[in-house]
Parts: C-alpha cells; structure tokens; sequence
C-alpha cells in the first residue's frame, strides 16, 4: 500500500516537474531578469547616490556610481533654498497636487465613461470616432503646441488650473486603453446585470469598473506619473499658480553651485511617482480578477 | 425621451452611449478635433506671422507638401529613417515586454520590488526628471565634455560588430536577418527604456485570464510550452494589439521625423512646412499602424 502510494506521488511529482521548468531554466531566466533589471535600476541607484554626494564627488573624474562620503547637506542646502522662494514653497505643492490628483482621477473617469459604449455598444460613428482617437494619440504634443496655446486661450482658460487639467481629461491613450480592456468583459455578464435591471450606469460602475481595475489602475500611474513631471511653464504664467515641478527645476538650474540640490531635487521627483505606482501595483495583483464568470 | 412616441431598443442604447461619450467627446474636439484641422490648415497654406496682427494665413494648396518631398534636403531620408526604426523597435519591445511580464506574473519572493524596477524607467523618462539629469551631468562633465567623447567612443567600440557581422555573413545567413539581429543588439537599451508600460498592460492582462484555464490546460497534460501558444498567447492577443498601438504612437513621439518638423516650426520659423511635415509623417505611421492592426485582427481570439 505505502509503496503504490510512494508511486503514485512519483508520478505525481514527475508531471509536476515536465509542468513547470527545472531548476536550472528557472535560475536561467531569474538571471536574464536580473540582468535587465539591473538595466533599469541603474538610472535610481545613480539617482540615490548622487542626492547622497557632496559636492566635490558629484564634480569627481570619472565618475563613480556610488557615493563614498554620504552626506544630507543637499536636502539641508535645498530646504534653505525653498524657505526663501518668492511664495510659499506648500503653494507650489498645493498646485502639484491639485493638478495631478484633478488631472489624473477626472481623465480616468471620463476615459472610462467613454470607453464603455465604444466597447459594449453599436450605435453609427463609432469606428469613425475610434480612428479619430487613435489619430489623436499620433499627434505629437510639440508639433500641436501652437494650436493647442491658441486654443487654450480662445478658452479663456489660459494662466488658470483648467488649462492644465482640462486638456489631460482628453487624451486618447486612456480611453484606448480603457476600451481595450472592456472588450474582454463578457457580454452575458452585462445582459444578466440588465436582466436583474441595472441602469446602464450601474453597469458600467458596479460590473465594468471593478472588474477593469487592473486596466484603470496602469492608466492612474500612467496618467500621475505625466501630470506629475508637467512644469506648466506654457500655460501658467502666475506664480501663484505654478507647480512644484516647475519651482524645483528653477532651484535646480542654478548653475554648478546648485547641482548638489539638483540631485537632491531630482531625486525627490521621482520618489512620489514610484510610491504611487507600488501602491497600485500591489492593488493590482490583489485584484485578481474573477469576472464572476461560471461558463 | 417622452416627446417622442417610441424608441426602439436600438436607439435607445444608441443614445446612452453617446450620453457616456459626452464628456469626453466635447473636450477631445475643443483640444484635438481643432488643432488637428489647424495644423492641416497651416500645412496647406502659407503662414507669416507679424507682431501686429498675430498671423496669416494664405491658401496655397499642396505646394508645400510638394517642397518638402522635393526640395527640402533631409525629409525623405528622416523620414524613412525614423519609419524603419519604428518597424524595428516595435517587434523587439512586444516580444521584451510579454516575456518579462509573464516572468513578473509568476510567483516568486521580491516580486513587487522587481516590478517596480522595471517601471522605473517610465518614471525616469518622464521631462522633468530627465531635464534635471541632464542639467547635472552637463555641469558635472562641462569643461572636460571634448574628453569624455573621445573616451566614450573609444568604449563603445571595444566590442567590434563589424567582425561579427562578417562572421556571421560567412556563415550564409541572409544580410536582412543579420542586419536586424546587430540592429536589436544596439537598441537593447532602448528597448529596456521603452517597454515599462507595455510591461504594466501585459501584467494586467495576464492577471485577468481566467485561472479555469490553466488548470484545464494542466488537466489535459499540456507542457509549459503548448500552455503558451494554446492558452495565454491567445488570451493576451488583443493586448498585443493594445500595446502595438501603444508603442507605436510613444515611438514615433520620440522619433526623429517629429524632433525634425518640431525645429523646422520652432528653429527656423518654418510654421506651414513644420506642420506638413508633422502631417505626412503621421499619415505614414497611421497607415502603417492601421494596416498591421488589421491583419492582427483578423486573427486574433475574442473570448465573448
């Protein structure tokens, strides 16, 4: 008896084994990753480390990567610098943070409304104004730069919030993406919510949105992450009104004196960013999604 | 809704998703609609600007589209040159960008710190970041730039590609083959750079094939590499799409057609020819973009 079960679990472990890869391809692999992980952390490491250098070793020749001296002189240096700018250094993240957080949540929101019906509906035009979006997304945002500012203004919406906040609302990549995403949901999961007698917007919030989260959470980080690093400088003029982007690159470009707190500044920059996107990231793998699908 | 006698089902679906579209569709024509037909219009007129007046226009037909493909000196080639990097950058950062999302999607320790490594350079590419990098590494290399030139190239070449690519043409493998081969060796670090997002979508795709799936493929005694080709290959075959669209369009954005017609407007001042040639080389990649979408399409699995 013991010795067929002893079989048994040979067996068992034996297709385990022609299942998932051996040991050594899986090691193989864990090091290729490796490798281009190491790739693309490298731009952070020298971030890390140059915020870390004083001076004379960011100036050093040839340069190392890693600091040998470890001082926090540039965040002192560049909380000197902020205390005396021209307004409040909090206005400047007052504005960041109104701008990022209406820029991102709105342009998820309205990409999301409109991706629904281009997903789950028929209605005439609706190939025609999915091309038109793909166009839009071709449009490079430099060679359009004029006509944009022209139309800002005609607006009558330059040197406000609305001029940065407004146009984000609109870019074609989120409602791709959203739409995308929504072609997956199953039909008869959206006709038995109907069935049961859900309006079309308890559809699409109720069963759409929970179950696209994966898709609207990687458009948030896309979105923050570009309405984050916006400097603003086109369209807001007062200063009053300008981001922290814009104040942290003045107090960055100011010569060779600065450039320790312009590693400073740098690394502070990027640091939000790549927080946001770890919250959602793990707010991604928890999801899971169960479509709530038995077929 | 109720001064009208009936509505059939048809219309009234058809009515609530242009309800849904509203919001957005009213700012995507103030902001994209409208500069789009500016920048056509520009593109076939002739545009003087003057402090007075602001700027003027004068229709002149295609004689500006005429200019840039026949006398202006380096549009055909940027063109075509940016086109063929885009052709081969693509294929490379679809494939870079499945493979290590299907290594991130599994279950290992430091999963999430991986990750976030391989988001990083999304972070990092972003124009503020990248501004402050810049600006530092000028002041830092400043008076010495002639000499780090010099000792960067002497780097670079250290690895000689032209001998390998001899040896390669000895053995009798096709020009193409090879050319593309020592093309994506050079480009892997754009690759890297470039495939952060597509990365992300593929992981959310990945995460939303249904798990019944696999056990199935499991059950009926699937190998690894079958499960691939029969079950998530095909699951993740719109995204594929997805990110193809993606990546063309963050491409091209980078290109050098658009760094080209961006100096031409902002440079020399040129608003009309800049706009054409943005206009022509987004109509090039669109028609490229939508044929290859196309063909995929017809061959890609819809789960519904």
């Amino acid at each position: 008896m013991a010795k067929n079960k002893e079989r048994v679990k040979k067996k068992f472990f034996h297709r385990e084994k022609q299942l998932n890869r051996s040991a050594a391809g899986n090691g193989i692999l864990f090091f290729f990753m490796f490798i281009c992980g190491l790739f693309m952390a490298l731009p952070l490491v020298i971030l890390v480390n140059n915020a870390l250098k004083p001076l004379d070793e960011i100036f050093q020749y040839p340069p190392s990567i890693f600091v040998r001296n470890p001082t926090f002189n540039n965040f002192k240096d560049l909380f000197v610098v902020m205390s005396d700018s021209w307004v409040p250094f909090s206005r400047y993240i007052f504005n960041t943070i109104i701008i990022t957080g209406f820029g991102t949540v709105g342009h998820v929101i309205v990409a999301s409304l409109a991706a629904y019906p281009l997903a789950k509906h028929k209605f005439p035009g609706k190939d025609i104004l999915f091309s038109m979006v793909v166009l839009s997304m071709m449009f490079s945002y430099n060679v359009t730069m004029i006509p944009n500012y022209m139309i800002i203004s005609y607006l009558g919406i330059n040197n406000t919030y609305l001029a940065m906040i407004l146009p984000a609302w609109q870019y074609g990549m989120g409602l791709f993406l959203m739409k995308q995403f929504m072609e997956e949901i199953p039909d008869s999961l959206m006709e038995s919510a109907k069935l049961d007698g859900a309006s079309e917007f308890t559809v699409f919030w109720k069963i759409f949105m929970p179950n696209v989260k994966p898709a609207w959470l990687t458009l948030a980080v896309l979105q923050f992450q570009q309405m984050w690093g916006n400097t603003g400088s086109m369209y807001l003029r007062s200063e009053k009104l300008k981001p922290m982007q814009f104040a942290l690159n003045q107090i960055a470009g100011g010569g060779a004196a600065r450039q320790g707190v312009a590693m400073a500044v740098a690394f502070l920059i990027a640091l939000v960013p790549i927080t946001f996107f770890l919250i959602c990231q793990s707010q991604i793998i928890e999801t899971m999604t169960s479509s709530g699908m038995k077929d | 809704m109720k001064n009208k006698k009936r509505l059939t089902l048809a219309k009234k679906r058809a009515i609530t998703g242009y309800l849904f579209i509203l919001p957005w569709f009213i700012g995507f024509c103030m902001f994209y609609i409208k500069s789009l037909f500016m920048t056509i219009q520009f593109s076939l007129s002739d545009v003087s600007t003057s402090a007075a007046t602001g700027y003027t226009t004068k229709f002149t037909g295609l004689e500006n589209l005429i200019y840039i493909f026949t006398k202006d000196a380096k549009f055909n080639q940027t063109l075509i040159l940016s086109i063929k990097d885009i052709v081969i950058d693509v294929p490379l950062i679809l494939t870079f960008s499945l493979l290590m999302a299907m290594l991130l999607n599994q279950k290992f320790t430091g999963r999430t710190i991986f990750r976030a490594i391989f988001f990083i350079p999304v972070i990092m590419g972003s124009a503020a970041i990248a501004d402050s990098i810049e600006s530092a590494r000028q002041a830092a290399v400043g008076g010495i730039s002639s000499q780090s030139a010099a000792i960067t190239e002497a780097s670079s070449s250290a690895v000689n590609l032209d001998y390998y690519v001899a040896l390669f043409k000895d053995i009798g493998l096709p020009a193409g083959v090879i050319d593309y081969v020592v093309g994506a060796v050079g480009r892997i670090s754009d690759v890297i750079d470039l495939s952060g997002i597509q990365i992300v979508i593929f992981i959310a795709a990945l995460q939303s094939i249904p798990s019944s799936l696999y056990e199935v493929a499991r059950i009926e005694g699937a190998t690894a590499y079958e499960t691939f080709w029969k079950v998530t290959f095909p699951m993740v075959m719109p995204h594929i799409i997805t990110c193809l669209v993606y990546t063309v369009v963050a491409r091209f954005a980078n290109s050098e057609i658009v760094d080209y017609s961006y100096k031409e407007i902002f440079n020399r001042i040129n608003y009309d020819l800049g706009s054409a040639m943005a206009l022509v080389s987004m109509i090039c990649v669109c028609v490229i973009l939508f044929t290859v979408v196309a063909l995929i399409q017809k061959k890609t699995f819809y789960y519904n």
